[in-house]
């Protein structure tokens, strides 16, 4: 996946957005999780601390003293992490009151520990014991009746004791968002496989196109993307249209211009004056720029033409049938062998133009035969662009090689016997060029030349 | 011979009229399609010359719409169009041969005069017959190798029978292809010039078929 595609843009940023959500969620859940057990850690600490208080008297000579017993057996194990502690203001010097699972060591927190205190006054906080188990212990100051002294009333807990229950939330609270990020991950894919199958489809239709598979983009799209699909129409059709018109207009002007032009030519070859000598001679040289630049910008006007193909068989048919119609004094015989189902890539006109010249010179100097055989050219599928060959053999006197690149040049006439202009074979060279392709001469099988224009073909 | 000339340039369809006419073929002329079309339906042409790119009707729809009806007169196609698609256009609606323009007058008559021949079985532009021989290039007309001076109707009317060599070819055929679409049609001239021929001739090729009309034939074939 390119780093610039519309698929990673929209995987890569729903990715992080979903990673973030997750890593949030995995924090979230795991601080109130936490924050739910310590406040049910601290009631069942409070429901202890009340029972002391409810306990707890001070005897005649000041020493607080305990009444009764506390439920909770953890309370009377040596260091079980459960302990419970009073005690009397320093100034008075009297001993202190703690359970049984403290033996001789006394739970003196910080004073840091004790400044933040609830409505009830009520400091909730962590230590550690002498074994290290990690205390969760709560404070609160009391009058005793019969002082007016604060007592400090202490309850600690074991938290080491719940420490298993978070590893087990957490363990199950990263499968499950793990699981989420999978699934979410997923469903990413899918949406964005689903939501660009649309744009697969307008590439492959643009694509057909190119290759001149098809003449317009074909398909329903989604309401986004129709008006897209409907203006590339409207610009294909806006294209054809202009060409069309510029064809019909060079058209036009071939037959505004040679109609006076064979008008002057004939009236001055009727006038035996100078004048008409010069008239006939300049008209001779207009009709050759006429064609000149008649034939150019009728190849601009196609030159970008969009997604146009044609069948190879029907062109070479019907131009043979006319050729050998033309020339059928002299019972000139056309063979024509067309791969089945061959298509050029480009403008039918083309095609026309290219392959009528070549036929036309072998029909003028064949002594009887032309032979036209099309197939596509080996070795191109899968090598990017797909070609044909197109090549005409005649059984006429063939042409020496070094006379072979002078034949193809603009105006060139190898012989001024035939009738023509001379711009037949470099019209078809300039115009195969204009398609990527090219014109070689050599010799043919049946004694003459032989041409073979290379052009590009539908796959 | 009677040739149809369909152009709509009147320049260039009076020269091509006027070469015609000098080269001793009988012309008629239009202007646009319609014209030409209805022409080419209701007068019985040897040859047409016809441009592709007419007024009111296009020169191939012409064309088509006589060879539906029947009509196998000869063809020649001028166009300016000169794409190869015009020229298959043209071919597949029934013309016979083409001519590009800007062109020289003398390839339009070598056209025709082939057409024409090509029409009539004739390999070659010598038609023979017996002794006598009419070459249709240079208008000439030689029996044992002299060279016989004709008039110009004379010659259209030789020319003709000998294109048709061997039919038998009524007189009003011969009225309606030695002369144009104005000629007053009941004129007994036809035999008068056929008289003036046979004289001029000396050999015995051109015979009269009794109530049916005339047939040129070598001497040896008289009927």
């Amino acid at each position: 996946m390119r780093s610039r595609s519309l698929s990673f843009r929209l995987i890569s940023t729903s990715a992080v957005v979903a990673v973030v959500l997750l890593v949030s969620a995995a924090f979230l859940l795991n601080y109130l999780f936490q924050a739910a057990l310590e406040r049910n850690f601290d009631a069942r600490l409070r429901a202890v601390l009340d029972g002391l208080l409810a306990n707890v008297e001070l005897s005649a000579d000041g020493t607080p003293g305990m009444q009764g017993q506390i439920a909770d057996t953890r309370f009377s194990l040596p260091l079980s992490g459960w302990y419970w502690q009073v005690s009397p203001p320093k100034e008075k010097g009297v001993g202190d009151l703690a359970s049984d699972s403290l033996l001789e060591q006394r739970l003196i927190p910080l004073d840091s520990m004790l400044k933040v205190r609830d409505k009830g006054g009520v400091a909730s906080f962590y230590m550690t014991d002498s074994e290290g188990k990690q205390l969760r212990a709560i404070e609160q100051k009391f009058k005793l009746f019969g002082d007016a002294d604060d007592y400090a009333f202490l309850v600690a807990g074991n938290f080491d004791e719940l420490r298993d229950e978070i590893l087990a939330f957490r363990r199950a609270l990263y499968g499950v968002l793990g699981l989420l990020g999978f699934g979410l991950l997923a469903s990413i894919l899918l949406q964005v496989r689903v939501a660009l199958r649309p744009m697969q489809a307008m590439q492959q239709a643009l694509s057909a196109i190119r290759g001149g598979r098809a003449e317009r983009l074909e398909g329903e799209f989604p309401s986004e993307m129709q008006p897209v699909a409907d203006e590339l129409n409207l610009l294909i059709l806006a294209n054809t249209e202009v060409i069309e018109r510029a064809r019909t207009q060079v058209g036009n002007l071939a037959h505004a211009l040679k109609t006076p032009l064979s008008v002057l030519t004939n009236e001055a070859e009727g006038s035996n004056t100078q004048l008409g000598a010069k008239v006939a001679e300049q008209t001779h040289v207009m009709r050759d720029q006429i064609s000149l630049y008649l034939d150019r910008a009728r190849r601009a006007a196609r030159a970008q033409t969009i997604g146009s193909s044609c069948e190879v068989e029907p062109v070479l048919q019907a131009l043979s049938r006319t050729i050998m119609r033309i020339n059928r004094d002299r019972d000139v015989q056309i063979s024509v062998t067309v791969s089945p189902g061959l298509k050029f890539r480009g403008e039918t006109q083309d095609l026309e133009e290219m392959t009528g010249n070549l036929i036309d010179n072998a029909s003028k100097w064949s002594n009887r035969h032309v032979s036209i055989t099309a197939s596509p050219m080996a070795g191109t599928n899968g090598a990017g662009r797909d070609w044909l060959v197109i090549t005409v053999d005649d059984d006429g006197p063939g042409l020496p090689a070094e006379k072979r690149s002078e034949a193809v040049k603009r105006g060139k006439r190898l012989d001024e016997t035939k009738p023509g202009s001379g711009l037949g074979l470099s019209i078809v060279t300039e115009t195969a060029a204009m398609y990527g392709g090219n014109v070689v001469l050599g010799d043919a099988e049946l004694g003459g030349l032989r041409v073979e224009l290379k052009l590009p073909a539908v796959a | 011979m009677r040739i149809l000339v369909v152009e709509d340039d009147p320049d260039l369809n009076r020269q091509i009229v006027q070469a015609l006419s000098d080269a001793g073929y009988v012309v008629d002329k239009a202007t646009d399609g319609e014209e030409g079309c209805y022409l080419g339906e209701t007068e019985p042409y040897d040859a047409v010359v016809l441009d592709l790119g007419l007024p009111v009707l296009d020169g191939v729809s012409v064309l088509e719409k006589w060879r539906r009806a029947g009509k196998k007169m000869p063809v020649l196609i001028l166009t300016a169009r000169d794409r190869w698609s015009d020229k298959v256009a043209g071919f597949d609606a029934g013309a016979d041969d083409y001519v590009a323009k800007p062109f020289q007058m003398e390839e339009v008559l070598a056209r025709v005069r082939a057409l024409l021949r090509r029409s009539a079985g004739h390999a070659t532009s010598e038609l023979t017959c017996g002794p006598m021989v009419l070459d249709t290039k240079s208008a000439r007309v030689t029996v044992n190798g002299t060279a016989i001076k004709l008039t110009s109707l004379e010659f259209r009317l030789l020319s003709y029978l000998m294109h048709h060599g061997g039919k038998v070819v009524s007189r009003t055929e011969l009225v309606e292809h030695l002369y144009d679409q104005d000629f007053d049609r009941d004129s007994n001239t036809i035999e008068v010039f056929v008289g003036r021929l046979r004289k001029k001739l000396g050999v015995d090729v051109l015979h009269t078929i009794r109530g049916m009309g005339y047939c040129i034939s070598e001497p040896d074939n008289a009927k």
